[in-house]
């Protein structure tokens, strides 16, 4: 009996150390898609570029800073807006964007050594085997209809966006919410996620 | 003695392989879920349906927003559908405003032409397509709740719309984190550009592609739905997932589909359609309709992750 008892426990203690023992395992391998993902996208980045960037990111932290500012004292959005409300909204941010960025010009944040990092690290991808691909994706004759690239203007509103290929975007520096890259033929804009206001933008950003 | 030790050898055996990664069982089982999938297209057949009491119903409609005569008929169609299946809400793939996005075009081309399923009390969940303006996602119609991605359940499924215009790394970690802790025995993933699609236009989005399916395949995503092809195409299981692109609520791609595609399952590219849906516990039922009321596409789907 107390043999039976010991063996019980022995079978307990060997189940609960099998459990433990993959544990941590079945955590790693939980953790890994994106990580996978975004490390197998991401570009090795050297201690220039990391200056590079970090100005990049200090430029991109301000404009969304003014852009807070600007947005506390517009009209509120709540998820149950009427269109009146959503058109409201963007207009009078933009209006106040525009005004206190008045004398914002091309290359505000894309300094030009960022706007060079941008176009390494873009050329790099395009030289991979995706290319065609890629190129047809971002290049499409049909959505590419020539747009007017103008600080502190809107991206023409019933103009389609190009869209971004996921794999491409995670090579880019990561944005905050607020701003999104956007492709334009061979041109890259960095617009306002509410009102596609055209925040900066780099010529012949893609090779 | 020797009974106790095989029964601790057979309980930890059977532990280290509950631990395996759940694609790997996915990959065995890839053949069998192909099998399970049943054709019945039933042309004159109004409803092929079940409607069983307390299943999840919805319907999905596609690149709406033209406002046209068609997309009406569209609309109306579905709406005299709802009167024999009461469905509770629609997805909608993106390109729910084609054009400009005044206060007079939501109403031209979303809440007119929907009017009678919104008087029904219906509710329309939206994911963001190409042509959609980002500020849609506080429109009080498309339940979006303000943002650019977003989760809710129904019953037993749980539904992931995702903004596949911009798939970037906090849109992935999010999917990432809330997949991981999702028990729903139907979990289906919505958005706007097909991973999968034998259209001649645009076909496959190799590079969305590359960065969701390795999450959709390791968490257990059932289904996965999309758009921005004008056209009706189910695809054959890929790694054990079901897709569909319902692309035609509004515009139409005339005879775009490649019909030589090892991709397609079945497709339909020479009228505007919608879909219907019905999960009864581990089946989903679909019936896809034609804007001239003909069903050119219906079947049950056998939940391939659970067996319930």
């Amino acid at each position: 009996m107390k043999q039976i008892y010991t063996l019980r426990a022995a079978l307990v203690a060997v189940l609960v150390m099998v459990c433990f023992a993959f544990l941590p395992a079945i955590t790693n391998a939980q953790e890994k898609v994106v990580k996978q993902i975004t490390a197998a996208e991401e570009p090795v980045i050297s201690p220039a570029d990391k200056e590079t960037i970090k100005t990049f990111n200090e430029r991109v932290k301000q404009y969304v800073s003014l852009r807070s500012s600007l947005k506390a004292k517009a009209p509120k959005l709540s998820k149950d807006s009427t269109p009146e409300q959503i058109q409201a909204a963007e207009t009078s941010l933009m209006a106040a964007l525009r005004t206190s960025r008045a004398a914002a010009k091309p290359g505000d944040i894309f300094t030009p050594d960022s706007a060079q990092y941008i176009r390494t690290t873009l050329k790099r991808e395009f030289n991979s085997n995706e290319k065609k691909e890629i190129r047809k994706v971002v290049l499409d004759k049909e959505t590419n209809i020539p747009v007017t690239l103008k600080v502190n203007f809107p991206y023409p509103d019933p103009k389609e966006f190009v869209e971004m290929p996921a794999t491409l975007l995670l090579k880019l520096p990561p944005l905050p919410k607020e701003v999104k890259y956007r492709y334009v033929g061979r041109n890259l804009i960095l617009v306002d996620s509410d009102n596609n206001m055209i925040v900066d933008y780099m010529i012949d950003a893609l090779p | 003695m020797r009974r106790v030790a095989h029964s601790v050898l057979t309980v930890v055996v059977l532990v280290l392989f509950s631990s395996f990664n759940p694609s790997y069982c996915q990959a065995v089982s890839k053949g069998a879920v192909g099998n399970k999938v049943s054709l019945a297209v039933k042309p004159a057949l109004p409803l092929s349906l079940p409607l069983k009491e307390g299943s999840v119903r919805f319907a999905i409609m596609g690149d709406t927003g033209t406002g046209s005569k068609q997309q009406q008929q569209v609309a109306d169609l579905m709406k005299q559908y709802r009167d024999a299946f009461p469905f509770e809400f629609v997805l909608m793939m993106g390109d729910n405003l084609y054009g400009s996005e005044t206060p007079a075009d939501y109403r031209k081309k979303f809440q007119d032409v929907y009017q009678r399923l919104l008087d029904d009390k219906v509710k329309f969940y939206a994911t963001l397509g190409n042509h959609d303006q980002p500020n849609e996602r506080f429109y009080e119609y498309f339940n979006m709740n303000g943002k650019e991605y977003y989760r809710f359940t129904k019953g037993n499924a749980a539904f992931y719309a995702l903004n596949s215009n911009y798939m970037d790394k906090k849109q992935l970690e999010w999917l990432e984190s809330e997949l991981a802790k999702d028990t729903s025995d139907w979990k289906i993933a919505f958005f706007h550009h097909p991973p999968y699609s034998s259209g001649g236009k645009h076909g496959s989005d190799k590079q969305l592609r590359e960065v969701v399916e390795p999450m959709f395949v390791k968490y257990g995503v059932n289904v996965v739905l999309s758009g921005h092809e004008h056209f009706y195409e189910r695809i054959k299981p890929q790694k054990g997932i079901y897709y569909f692109i319902s692309g035609a609520g509004g515009k139409l791609r005339d005879g775009d589909v490649n019909e030589r595609s090892p991709l397609t399952e079945k497709f339909f590219d020479s009228d505007m359609s919608f879909m219907l849906v019905e999960i009864v516990k581990g089946d989903m039922h679909f019936q896809v309709i034609s804007r001239t009321g003909e069903t050119v596409d219906s079947g049950v789907l056998a939940n391939q992750k659970k067996k319930l």
